[in-house]
C-alpha cells in the first residue's frame, strides 16, 4: 500500500470545490489507513495552485506546461499515468465532473485498475475499501466494491465537507515527458458560454415555482427579486403559461419539465397531480399556499399555510440577512 | 460514414417505486416498463442525422439477452441498417468494464469512421461503459457531446461542462462519443419503418462468436447489495405570522445547508 | 403530403391487422371530419381527415421524414375516441377502430407522445394514472366505515381511479357512497387488489397494457364473486360493459346514474332540499353516444326541487361535444386556443348555466380546468354531488 491520491482539478488557474472535498476525504482515509496523501496538479503556472494545495497533502506533484493549461483528457492520461506508475496508489480520487469523467475510465483502463464512479460515500471496513454509489437517480444505494485491494474512483461533486488542513507538503515539479508533447489526436479549442436565453431547469439546485396563486402580473417582481436572492431559478405552472407571464420550457409537471433540485419552493400552487408529477423527487419542498388542504402540502417537507404575497417579501429579508451575516 | 452506435434498454423508473430484489443485486422489475436509455436514444438520432448528411450505414450494437432486441429493433425502425446483440450466459455480473470490453471486441470486427452511445444509463448511471471502450480500442473521445460537426476526417465537438459553459474542442476519427440529452430532437418510426424491422434478422454473438476468452471480460468490480436510502417524509407545518415563519424557514435553510 | 411514392400496401395489410379493416366501408363524404371536435378548434388538421381513405392508400405515417412524420403522430393522437364520427357516419365506419389500429402499431414501439408513454408506465406500474400504491385504492373511504364486498351483496362499488386518489374528485366516491347508505343498497368496495380498468389505454394504443391490466381485473373480481358491479365513470361502464367480455368477464357494469334513478322512481331516496340553480348536464361521450345513457342522469337531476336544467338541443344528447379528456387526451396539454373543453364550457356559459353537472371524473377535470382558464363563475360539479345535496 502506498498512497491516496487525488487529482486536483482546476479550471482557468484555479482550483474548484470538488478538490478541497476529495482531499478532505482522502485525508480521513489516509489517517485510519496509515498512507499518505498525494495530490497531482495539472496546469500552466501553477505556484500558487501548488502551494494552496500543499496543506492537504504530503506531496504535490506540478506538472507545469502550456499544453496543460486547458483540460484534455489526451494529455492528461499519458501525464498522470507516468506519475501514478512510479507512485502506485492504492486509491485515486478524480471528480465526477465533466473533467473527470471524461479521464477516468482511460486512464484507470491505462493503470489497470477498476474504477467505481459516481462515489457519494467512501469508507473502510474490516480494511476492504467500500463505496456507495447512487442508482435509478438516487432511488437506491448501491455498496460497491474493488475485486482487487486498489482502485479508482469518481467523487461526486458536494458530497463531502472540504476540511481546512495545515500539512505542508513537499512541492515537486515534474515536466512533461517530451514524447506527449506532439501527435494529439485531439485538441481544445475553446470555451463557449451557453446562451442565456432558455435556461434549463432541470439544472438548477433552487426552484421558485409559482402557480395561479400569484393572481396578477404585477405581483411578478416580488418573486422574480426573490428568486434572485436566493439564487433559483423561476419555473411555474401551467396557469401561468397560459397567462403568458413565463415561457413555456419553464413549466414544470407532466406536460413540461419533471424537476429534481435540492430545494422546490412551491407558491400559491395547489398541487395538481399534473404538476406534482414533475417535481415530487426534489430534496426538500417548501409549499406555501392559502389553503391548508391544498394537496401540495402532501408531498411537500415543510408548509407555509398564508398568503404567499406577505410571506415572499418577508422570507427574501430574512435570506438577505442571514446570507449578509453568514 | 460508417458509424456504430451502443444501445442499453433500461426499466422506466423515474415515476416507479424501485426495490431490491431478494438477492439485494438487482431490482424487482416485473411491474416495469422499458425503454432504449434516454442519452442512447440521442446517440441514434445524432447516427441517423449524419447518416442522413454523409451516407454509410448505421450498425446497432446492444450487451444484453434477447429482451435487449426491443430496443434494437426500435433502432431500425427510425432508420438503422442492422443490428448485433452481444449476450452469453458467462456475461452474469458483467460491470462496466465487462461490457466495455464485450463492445470493444464486437466493434473490432466491424468497419467504422465513428462510435456513438450516451453519456450515461439512467439505470446504473455509471457513465464509464463508452469510454472504457475507447480506451480498449485505443480511439480517442469525449462524453457530454452537446453538438458534432463533421469536418474531413475530424470532428469538431462541444462538451457540456457545468455552470453552463461549453467546451469546443477538435477530435479526430474515428473516435468515441458519448452523447449528452437533448443534443438533438430523437425522432418517431413510421409504420413502414416498424414493418421494416420486425422482419430484419438481429445477429446474436456470444463468447465464441466474438473469440473472447474467459477472464478477458470479468467485472472489475463488485456490486455487494443494493438498498432504500432512508428519507425524510412528512410535512411539518410551521406556524405563526408571516414573519415568523420566514424566520423559521430561513434557519431551515441555513441547517439543512441548501443556501 | 401523401405523395405517390409513400403509398404503400404494407401499410394498408398492418393497419388492417391491427383492426382497422372498415377503412374500406368509408365513401368519403366529409362528415366525421365536420363532426369532429377538432374542427371547432382553430389551426388543427383534424384527426380523422381523410383517414380511412389514408389507410386504404397506405398512406398513414408513411413518411421518412422526420419532421412530418413528427406533425402527423401529434395530429393522429389527438383522436379522444369521442365517436362523434361514428354516431353520424352513414357508413357506420368505427373510426375509433381505425385510430385504435393505427395506435397500436406505433404505441408498441414507444413511436407516441412522451405523456402518454410515461402515464402507460404507471399504469403498468402501479394500475393508476396517478402513479399512486395500489393499496390505497380505497383511501377515499377512510372513516366511512364501508365494508369491501362479500358474497350476497348486491353491488360491488368500483370508484375509478381519478376519484380514488384525487383529491378534489373523491367527493364523488364519499357522495355516492352516502347516496347508497341512504337507500340502503346494498354493496361493499371492490378490494384493491383491482387496477384502473384501462379503458383510456387501449385508446391510445398501449394494448399490450390494457390485455394485462384488464385480465388482472376480470380475475379479481371473479374471485371475489362479484356479478353487477356499479361504476361512478362511463369509462369504466363502457370498456366493462362492451371490452371485457371478450376477457371472460361475466359481471354487468351499472353506473351510479342509472341506479340513483331508479332508487327516485322507487322512491328509496327522496331529494328535498332545493338546489336552485341553472344546472347544463353534459352527456359524457362514454355515456351518452357510446351507450345510450342520456335520461337517466336527468331523471335524478329533475328530481331535485329548484333546480332548473337548461338545455342546448343542438348540443346535448348524442350532440354533445367531448371534454376532450379521452383516449390519453387528460394527458395532452395543448395550447389554450387548442382546447375541446373550452369549446364545450362556452356552450354552456352561452345557456346561462351555473352549474355544468356530468357523470364523468374525466370530464370534471378538463372543464374545472377551462373554466378556470377562462376565468369563469361556473361550478361543475358530479350528479351524485348534486343529489347528495338534496338528500
Ligand atoms: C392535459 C393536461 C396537462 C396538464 N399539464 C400540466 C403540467 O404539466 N404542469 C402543470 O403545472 N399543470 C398542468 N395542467 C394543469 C393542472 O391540471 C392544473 O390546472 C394546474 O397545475 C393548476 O395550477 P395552479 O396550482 O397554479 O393553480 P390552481 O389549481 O388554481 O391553484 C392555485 C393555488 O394557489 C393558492 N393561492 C391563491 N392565492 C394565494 C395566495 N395569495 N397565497 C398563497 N396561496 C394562494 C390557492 O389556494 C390554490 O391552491 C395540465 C392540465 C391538463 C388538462
Ligand atoms: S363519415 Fe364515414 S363515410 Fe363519411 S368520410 Fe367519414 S368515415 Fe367516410
Ligand atoms: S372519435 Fe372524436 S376526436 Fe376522434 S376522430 Fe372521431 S370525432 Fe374526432
Amino acid at each position: 500500500m502506498s498512497c491516496i491520491m487525488v487529482l486536483a482539478e482546476s479550471r482557468q488557474g484555479n482550483l474548484r470545490d470538488i478538490t478541497f472535498e476529495m482531499l478532505a476525504k482522502a485525508n480521513e482515509l489516509a489517517n485510519q489507513m496509515n498512507l499518505k496523501v498525494n495530490v497531482l496538479c495539472l496546469g500552466k503556472n501553477n505556484e500558487s495552485m501548488a502551494k494552496n494545495l500543499s496543506a492537504y497533502a504530503y506531496e504535490v506533484f506540478s506538472i507545469d506546461d502550456e499544453l496543460l493549461a486547458n483540460f484534455n483528457s489526451e494529455i492528461y492520461r499519458k501525464t498522470i499515468s507516468k506519475v501514478a506508475q512510479e507512485h502506485k496508489p492504492s486509491l485515486f480520487f478524480i471528480g465526477h465532473t465533466a473533467f473527470g469523467i471524461d479521464l477516468a475510465p482511460s486512464l484507470a483502463h491505462e493503470l489497470n485498475l477498476p474504477l467505481i464512479t459516481d462515489c457519494i460515500e467512501i469508507i473502510r471496513e474490516d480494511s476492504k475499501i467500500v463505496a456507495t454509489r447512487q442508482m435509478y437517480s438516487g432511488k437506491l444505494n448501491a455498496r460497491v466494491l474493488f475485486k482487487e485491494q486498489s482502485g479508482m474512483m469518481t467523487i461526486r461533486s458536494g458530497t463531502f465537507k472540504p476540511a481546512e488542513l495545515k500539512l505542508s507538503g513537499n512541492i515537486v515539479t515534474k515536466p512533461i515527458p517530451e514524447e506527449f508533447k506532439t501527435g494529439h489526436a485531439s485538441n481544445f479549442l475553446g470555451y463557449e458560454e451557453v446562451p442565456t436565453t432558455g435556461i434549463d431547469i432541470t439544472k438548477a439546485d433552487i426552484i421558485v415555482a409559482i402557480g395561479r396563486g400569484i393572481k396578477e402580473q404585477k405581483n411578478m417582481p416580488a418573486v422574480e427579486d426573490f428568486a434572485k436572492t436566493i439564487g433559483g431559478e423561476l419555473a411555474c405552472t401551467r396557469p401561468v403559461i397560459d397567462a403568458g407571464w413565463m415561457p413555456k420550457d419553464r413549466q414544470v409537471g407532466s406536460s413540461g419539465k419533471t424537476v429534481k433540485p435540492k430545494l422546490y419552493i412551491a407558491l400559491g400552487i395547489s398541487g395538481a397531480f399534473q404538476h406534482i408529477s414533475g417535481m415530487k423527487s426534489a430534496q426538500t419542498i417548501v409549499a406555501v399556499n392559502k389553503d391548508q388542504n391544498a394537496p401540495i402540502f402532501s408531498v411537500a417537507h415543510y408548509g407555509i399555510v398564508g398568503d404567499l404575497l406577505k410571506i415572499v417579501p418577508m422570507l427574501k429579508d430574512k435570506i438577505k440577512e442571514m446570507k449578509a451575516g453568514a | 460514414m460508417n458509424i456504430l452506435v451502443g444501445l442499453k434498454r433500461v426499466p422506466d423508473t423515474a415515476e416507479a417505486a424501485v426495490i431490491p430484489d431478494s438477492t439485494g443485486k438487482d431490482i424487482i422489475k416485473d411491474r416495469l416498463t422499458f425503454s432504449l436509455n434516454e442519452a442512447d436514444n440521442y446517440a441514434l438520432e445524432e447516427a441517423l442525422l449524419l447518416k442522413e448528411k454523409y451516407g454509410g450505414t448505421v450498425t446497432l450494437l446492444s450487451f444484453g439477452p434477447k429482451a435487449f432486441e426491443e430496443v434494437l429493433r426500435m433502432g431500425m425502425a427510425k432508420g438503422a441498417d442492422t443490428a448485433i446483440r452481444l449476450w452469453d450466459e458467462k456475461f452474469t455480473n458483467a460491470d462496466y468494464f465487462t461490457v466495455g470490453k464485450v463492445l470493444a471486441t464486437a466493434c473490432q470486427t466491424l468497419p467504422y469512421d465513428l462510435i456513438l452511445t450516451g453519456c450515461m444509463a439512467t439505470d446504473d448511471g455509471y457513465a464509464a461503459v463508452g469510454l472504457t471502450m475507447a480506451a480498449i480500442l485505443g480511439l480517442p473521445h469525449a462524453t457530454y457531446v452537446s453538438k458534432i460537426e463533421i469536418q474531413n476526417s475530424k470532428a469538431k465537438i462541444r462538451r457540456e461542462l457545468e455552470g453552463g459553459l461549453l467546451e469546443v474542442k477538435e477530435i479526430n476519427l474515428p473516435a468515441v462519443l458519448a452523447v449528452q440529452t437533448g443534443i438533438n430532437t430523437p425522432r418517431y418510426s413510421s409504420i413502414l419503418g416498424i414493418k421494416r424491422a420486425a422482419a430484419k434478422p438481429i445477429t446474436v454473438l456470444d463468447c465464441a462468436g466474438l473469440n473472447l476468452a474467459d477472464p478477458d471480460f470479468l467485472a472489475k468490480t463488485i456490486l455487494e447489495k443494493l438498498y432504500i436510502p432512508i428519507v425524510e417524509s412528512k410535512a411539518e407545518f410551521l406556524e405563526g405570522a408571516p414573519d415568523e415563519v420566514s424566520t423559521q424557514l430561513a434557519k431551515i435553510f441555513k441547517e439543512k445547508g441548501v443556501l | 403530403m401523401n405523395n405517390l411514392e409513400s403509398i404503400s400496401s404494407e401499410i394498408r395489410e398492418a393497419i388492417i391487422e391491427s383492426g382497422g379493416k372498415e377503412a374500406f366501408e368509408c365513401y368519403e363524404c366529409g362528415m366525421c371530419m365536420s363532426l369532429c371536435p377538432w374542427f371547432q378548434v382553430g389551426n388543427v388538421q383534424f384527426p380523422c381527415y381523410r383517414t380511412p381513405q389514408n389507410v386504404r392508400l397506405g398512406a398513414v405515417m408513411a413518411s421518412e421524414e422526420k419532421e412530418e412524420l413528427a406533425k402527423e403522430i401529434a395530429e393522429l393522437f389527438r383522436c379522444v375516441a369521442c365517436d362523434n364520427c361514428k354516431a353520424f357516419c352513414p357508413r357506420h365506419v368505427d373510426m375509433g377502430d381505425i385510430m385504435r389500429a393505427v395506435r397500436r402499431i406505433l404505441a408498441e414501439y414507444d413511436s407516441l407522445p412522451k405523456e402518454l408513454k410515461d402515464v402507460a408506465s404507471k399504469f403498468y406500474n402501479v394500475g393508476n394514472p396517478q402513479g399512486d400504491a395500489p393499496e390505497k385504492r380505497n383511501d377515499w373511504a377512510t372513516g366511512l366505515d364501508l365494508p369491501i364486498y362479500k358474497s350476497g351483496m348486491e353491488y360491488g362499488y368500483w370508484a375509478c381511479c381519478l376519484p380514488a386518489y384525487d383529491a378534489r374528485l373523491k367527493n364523488i366516491a364519499i357522495s355516492t357512497a352516502k347516496i347508497l347508505n341512504t337507500a340502503k343498497v346494498s354493496f361493499g368496495l371492490v378490494d384493491t387488489n383491482v387496477w384502473c380498468c384501462s379503458e383510456t389505454l387501449r385508446n391510445f394504443g398501449a394494448e399490450k397494457v390494457f390485455k394485462e391490466l384488464a385480465q388482472r381485473n376480470v380475475t379479481a373480481i371473479k374471485e371475489a364473486g362479484i356479478n353487477k358491479i356499479l361504476v361512478t365513470s362511463p369509462h369504466c361502464y363502457t370498456t366493462f360493459k362492451n371490452e371485457y367480455p371478450e376477457l371472460g368477464a361475466e359481471f354487468k357494469p351499472t353506473h351510479t346514474v342509472q341506479l340513483f334513478a331508479e332508487l327516485i322512481k322507487e322512491k328509496r331516496i327522496v331529494p328535498q332540499k332545493p338546489i336552485k340553480k341553472k344546472v347544463f348536464y353534459h352527456d359524457p361521450c362514454t355515456l351518452g353516444r357510446q351507450n345510450g345513457i342520456y335520461d337517466e342522469p336527468r331523471t335524478v337531476l329533475q328530481s331535485i326541487p329548484g333546480l332548473k336544467l337548461v338545455e342546448n338541443p343542438i348540443f346535448s344528447r348524442e350532440y354533445s361535444v367531448c371534454c376532450g379528456g379521452g383516449a390519453g387526451g387528460l394527458w395532452q396539454d395543448w395550447p389554450k386556443e387548442e382546447r375541446i373543453a373550452s369549446v364545450r364550457v362556452k356552450q354552456v356559459k352561452d345557456t346561462g348555466a351555473e352549474i355544468l353537472a356530468t357523470a364523468c371524473p374525466y370530464c370534471i377535470l378538463m372543464f374545472d380546468d377551462s373554466i378556470k382558464t377562462m376565468n369563469l363563475d361556473i361550478e361543475v360539479k358530479d350528479v351524485s354531488e348534486l343529489l347528495v345535496d338534496a338528500l
